[in-house]
């Protein structure tokens, strides 16, 4: 084995076999494309949540024709029915108990609502039916349903969308029974997907490029700087410049190295996504995999510079820990980026990783582009070349040469 | 037939400001010999070597290795070289094979990788981590790494610091070996049986100079006919320990052991040995012995080669 | 504590203060790190929030039907409209991004058009493209709805924005990091770095180590938590209505608790140097799961499990409560706090046992 592969097993199996560094750049991009895809895949589809509500119906009748309040009722009261085994009811009804005054009933509730026991408290008010007849027959507002929801909390704001979409049905279903509404008239509702061939893409699809982004920025950021300079202060590279390696060879194997833990990551991601969570995204694709060869040299060069600017190994690792969150977030890696105040602006375009996350994810079809395609190739491989020109200067090996 | 001569320095400077940590360094090493810088801590033996190593420039001098002057320790010279450093680490999550397999590497020629790990004795301990491995392993382990490449030059920068006596006579045997199979060994270490023992020849080192070089025998033999006559002092007090010294002169007393050095051997033994009837002092663990390497620098410089 | 205790204690605390404040990394960690947070959270707030109004492109059949469509988005509240001249103009707009989602109505049916990359934001288009289709279902056959609700807020003294959810959860994460780490981190670091034991072959009283690393920390963290609070309200302009007397016993508390925490990983985990790493760890994934980022309602059903074995989800909901964001039962809050209080409390001892030790096996 020549010296460069030698330097550059030696770099990805220390670092494989290292718990720290085997944990920060292989387990812990793992983990949080787990993470994010569990909490974020489900979202849109079926909940898995039941939300505790409370419901009392003020306006019953006897139950009559028209007792339009009990309809409500009855529709609000399905939710809590669940029509298979593996679906759980969207709500969990609380309702007064036989006898109990209404007033307290409401009371109480309102407090449960308050603390967050409760998401929602749905009351059909007295005069309720009165009401819908006289709306039904032109003379009035809408009937309405009183529906108390605690500020700030999630849990209220999503039942109370659903609470909306019963409303929604349930005044079609009312009309109906007036007989003023025809549902063989009613309205034909479709939805499509446009972009990208009308495929329906995953939130996985928009992640795993982006994790991948990360595990890469993260191994350059922490990695580079964090072998050199701990190699150098632990004197474990001086061993090596008593022999006939020279300097640009032990630095062309630790780049090979780099890059082979880079592919490691890489592949670990895409097994994990493709086949676990069903990513359909082609990032095996020349394109792609050029742009991931581009992401991993800059943070490779960006390493570099690192360790050229600091003098010891906990700086380079304090300066890493400062710059690491902020390029991430404000790179788009994870999040979509939204209306951004000028300075963070600013910094989102200085960052080399929001020109090469969107490169990627526009190669791969799954986002529109933000910033021009030649810059997506362009401002990574400058900075690339800047980080190389400042550490071929600076860089010190702990050799005089 | 003329000696041949692997590694001659000339004059060799190197100064970091006003601190002069080699300051005109002279000497040569015959091939298949060994030599030995001695020196106390801070004399400039490191700096010496790591100069001849490579890993640092001179400041002035000249260097002749492998017969030709060189103005840098370049590629061609270091695939002949063999270097055990002072200090240095090796990574940590490395096996040791891979170790061995990793420097290897690094030479055109080199041996193979068993040969190199029952050299040191660490075959048992070829998938070991090294952060696993004792000092005296990881010593052991340098010791391989710096003979790899089968050099002719080797270079040992205090090889037995921090060994235990077992550790250390095996390095000693090993030091002989190499010698008897033709390499040049240079050593620094500040142990004086070591540098008696090893070297064929011996340059003492104090504050970046040279103060005196030759073989052990010449160098010693530099004091003299003089013998020294040492005991244990231990609960003598101050009167006592005066008037010995007025009896019998050339005395010296530090860390409990009284010594005196004397050309007439018959006449202080006589001398001490009355006063100790009269004090009534039992001579505890007495010796007699010859000058060696510790006193020709005590005599040079005034202090100790250990502090 | 005895008398000579209490000097060894001034001057540990002295020492102690005058580290933190040279060493400019811990520095920087524990008060730029929130501020860092709360910023670029903020600024990401128009990506997953509900900032601002959401585009809508029209295409719609000029007819009668069409008109009214029209009139029903337009008084949709939280959406802008804009209108194209048939289906491939708005598909167009939709693929460069010019709008959110569309609607088009060719006189026969209502299709709506999502944009299948902006999988994260489109439940939340489809959930306003309902109310649009049921309103437009009835006043095609003439009627209008009969049925509407009434939406009444109750509790939440503060305003009650997305950020003014989060802020707190960030501050609640700052007490977090600085309680674990005071102990995984910094002392298990001076273990690791020798400190120790020089200070314990002294006659040094440990408790007296411990006291003074513990005030530091507990005056640190509440200071820093204000000036993240600060920043949040200045640069923001939120709204907190902070309860004063809880917020003050509840930082405190928190931190104590989160330092007993750390006792127990510095005790579980030999290697001092490990313990950084896995309260690290450790603290990365209770970040994740604990619902400061990502409402836990979104949550599958075993990440909900695991979130409410967090600590960090009960502390950020009580931080919640002491700067007015959100109401819950005061006997809950005064559980929480007594608990981490309680808790770091009676694990405590145990560090000046176990842990102040000499690193030798």
């Amino acid at each position: 084995m020549s010296g460069i592969t030698a330097v550059a097993r030696t770099y990805l199996v220390t670092n494989l076999r290292e718990r720290i560094t085997l944990f920060w750049f292989l387990v812990f991009p793992l983990f949080l494309l787990t993470i994010l895809t569990l909490i974020f895949g489900g979202l849109g589809s079926d909940l898995e949540t039941t939300f505790a509500v409370g419901l009392v119906n003020s306006a019953r009748a006897n139950g009559g024709p028209t007792d339009f309040s009990s309809m409500v009722e009855r529709a609000f009261v399905h939710l809590s029915s669940s029509d298979s085994p593996d679906r759980r009811p969207l709500f969990r009804l609380h309702r007064p108990a036989d006898g109990e005054d209404p007033r307290a009933f409401l009371d109480r509730e309102k407090d449960a609502v308050r603390i967050g026991d409760r998401a929602l408290l749905i009351e059909i008010p007295a005069g309720f039916n009165e009401a819908l007849l006289a709306s039904v027959g032109g003379a009035g507002p809408p009937a309405a349903i009183a529906i108390s929801v605690s500020g700030g909390r999630i849990s209220s704001e999503i039942a109370r969308s659903i609470a909306d979409q019963v409303i929604a049905g349930v005044n079609e279903r009312i009309l109906t029974v007036v007989g003023r509404f025809d549902p063989s008239q009613a309205l034909t509702v479709e939805s499509a997907r446009v972009g990208s061939n009308g495929r329906d893409f995953l939130y996985v699809d928009f992640l795993l490029p982006g994790v991948v982004l990360m595990a890469f920025f993260t191994a350059g950021l922490f990695g580079v700087p964090g072998t050199i300079l701990f190699g150098r202060e632990r004197k474990i590279l001086k061993r090596y410049w008593v022999t006939p390696l020279e300097t640009r060879r032990f630095l062309a194997g630790f780049s090979l190295g780099h890059l082979a833990l880079c592919a490691t990551q890489f592949v670990a991601l895409y097994l994990l996504g493709r086949f676990a969570f069903g990513a359909r995204v082609a990032l095996l694709s020349p394109l792609s995999l050029a742009f991931l060869a581009l992401a991993a040299s800059v943070f490779l060069a960006f390493g570099f510079l690192i360790s050229s600017l600091a003098r010891t190994a906990n700086a380079a690792m304090a300066i890493a820990n400062i710059l690491n969150l902020p390029m991430m977030f404000l790179g788009g890696l994870f999040f979509p980026i939204g209306e951004l105040p000028a300075i963070l602006r600013a910094v989102m375009l200085a960052n080399p990783v929001t020109y090469l996350a969107d490169g990627l994810r526009t190669a791969l079809g799954v986002t529109t582009p933000m910033v021009p395609c030649a810059a997506t190739i362009a401002v990574p491989v400058a900075w690339a070349v800047v980080c190389v020109v400042v550490a071929a200067r600076r860089l010190q090996w702990g050799a005089e040469q | 037939m003329a000696e041949s001569i692997t590694l001659r320095v000339t004059d060799l400077i190197k100064h970091y400001g006003s601190v002069r940590a080699v300051d005109g360094v002279s000497f040569s090493v015959p091939t298949a010999s060994v030599f030995t810088l001695l020196g106390p801590n801070g004399a400039g033996k490191t700096t010496t070597l790591e100069i001849l190593e490579g890993i640092r420039r001179p400041g002035g001098g000249s260097i002749e290795v492998f017969g030709e002057r060189r103005l840098r320790i370049d590629r061609a010279v270091k695939e002949r070289m063999g270097v055990l450093l002072q200090d240095g680490n090796f990574e940590p999550e490395l096996k040791v094979r891979e170790v061995i397999g990793l420097f290897a590497s690094f030479f055109r020629r080199s041996l193979p990788i068993d040969a190199v790990l029952e050299r040191v004795a660490l075959k048992e301990k070829e998938s070991a981590l090294v952060r696993t491995l004792s000092g005296g392993q990881r010593q052991r382990l340098a010791v391989g790494v710096a003979l790899v490449n089968d050099p002719e030059l080797v270079f040992l920068d205090e090889p037995t610091t921090g060994l235990d006596p077992q550790a250390r006579r095996a390095m000693w045997s090993l030091v002989s070996e190499l010698k008897d199979s033709g390499k040049t060994i240079i050593l620094t270490t500040h142990y004086m049986e070591e540098a008696e023992t090893l070297s064929d020849h011996v340059s003492i080192m104090d504050h970046g100079r040279v103060i005196v070089d030759g073989t052990p025998r010449e160098l010693t033999a530099g004091l003299g006919e003089e013998t020294f006559i040492e005991f244990d002092g231990r609960g003598l007090s101050d009167v006592q320990l005066a008037s010995l010294d007025a009896r019998c002169g050339a005395m010296r007393s530090d860390d409990d052991l009284v010594s005196l050095e004397t050309a007439d051997f018959a006449g202080a033994m006589d001398r001490l040995i009355s006063w100790a009837k009269e004090a009534g002092v039992p001579l505890r663990d007495i010796t007699v012995r010859q000058p060696n390497l510790e006193d020709v620098f005590l005599s040079l410089t005034g202090r100790r080669l250990r502090e | 504590m005895g008398c000579r205790a209490m000097s060894a204690y001034r001057a540990l605390l002295g020492a102690e203060l005058r580290i933190f404040v040279r060493d400019k990394a811990s520095l920087a960690f524990t008060f730029l790190f929130p501020l860092l947070f709360i910023l670029i959270f903020g600024a990401l707030m128009g990506g997953i929030g509900d900032a601002e109004d959401s585009r809508i492109g029209l295409a719609v059949a000029p007819n009668e039907e069409g008109r009214q469509l029209e009139q029903i988005v337009s008084e949709t509240g939280r959406l802008s409209v804009h209108s194209h001249p048939d289906r491939t103009a708005l598909e167009a707009a939709l693929e460069t991004g010019d709008v959110d989602f569309g609607a088009v109505w060719d006189g026969d049916r209502l299709t709506f058009l999502y944009d299948a990359r902006r999988t994260q934001e489109n439940h939340t288009f489809e959930e306003v493209a309902r109310g649009i289709a049921a309103r437009f279902n009835l006043l095609l056959q003439g009627l209008a709805p009969i049925v509407s609700t009434r939406v009444e807020s109750v509790g939440g003294r503060g305003a009650t924005g997305w950020l003014n959810l989060v802020v707190p959860g960030i501050l609640a994460f700052s007490t977090l990091s600085a309680g674990l780490f005071a102990v995984s981190g910094h002392i298990t670091g001076m273990k690791q770095r020798k400190l120790l034991d020089r200070m314990i072959v002294t006659p040094m009283p440990r408790v007296a180590l411990l006291a003074a690393v513990i005030s530091v920390r507990l005056a640190v963290v509440y200071v820093s938590t204000l000036i993240t609070l600060g920043v949040a309200i200045a640069v923001f302009r939120l709204d907190f209505d902070v309860d004063w007397l809880r917020y003050s016993l509840f930082v405190p508390a928190g931190t104590v608790g989160m330092m007993g925490f750390g006792t127990v990983i510095a005790l579980v985990v030999r290697q001092p140097s490990s313990a950084g790493n896995i309260a690290n760890a450790i603290s990365m994934i209770m970040m994740f799961v604990s619902g400061i980022y990502f409402p836990i309602e979104i949550m599958p059903a075993f990440l909900r499990g695991i979130s409410r074995a967090m600590p960090l989800t009960y502390m950020a909901d009580a931080l919640r409560y002491a700067t007015g964001v959100i109401d819950m039962s005061d006997t809950r809050f005064w559980w929480t706090t007594g608990i981490l209080f309680g808790a770091g409390v009676a694990v405590l001892p145990l560090l000046a046992r176990y842990v102040v030790r000499a690193d030798r096996r």
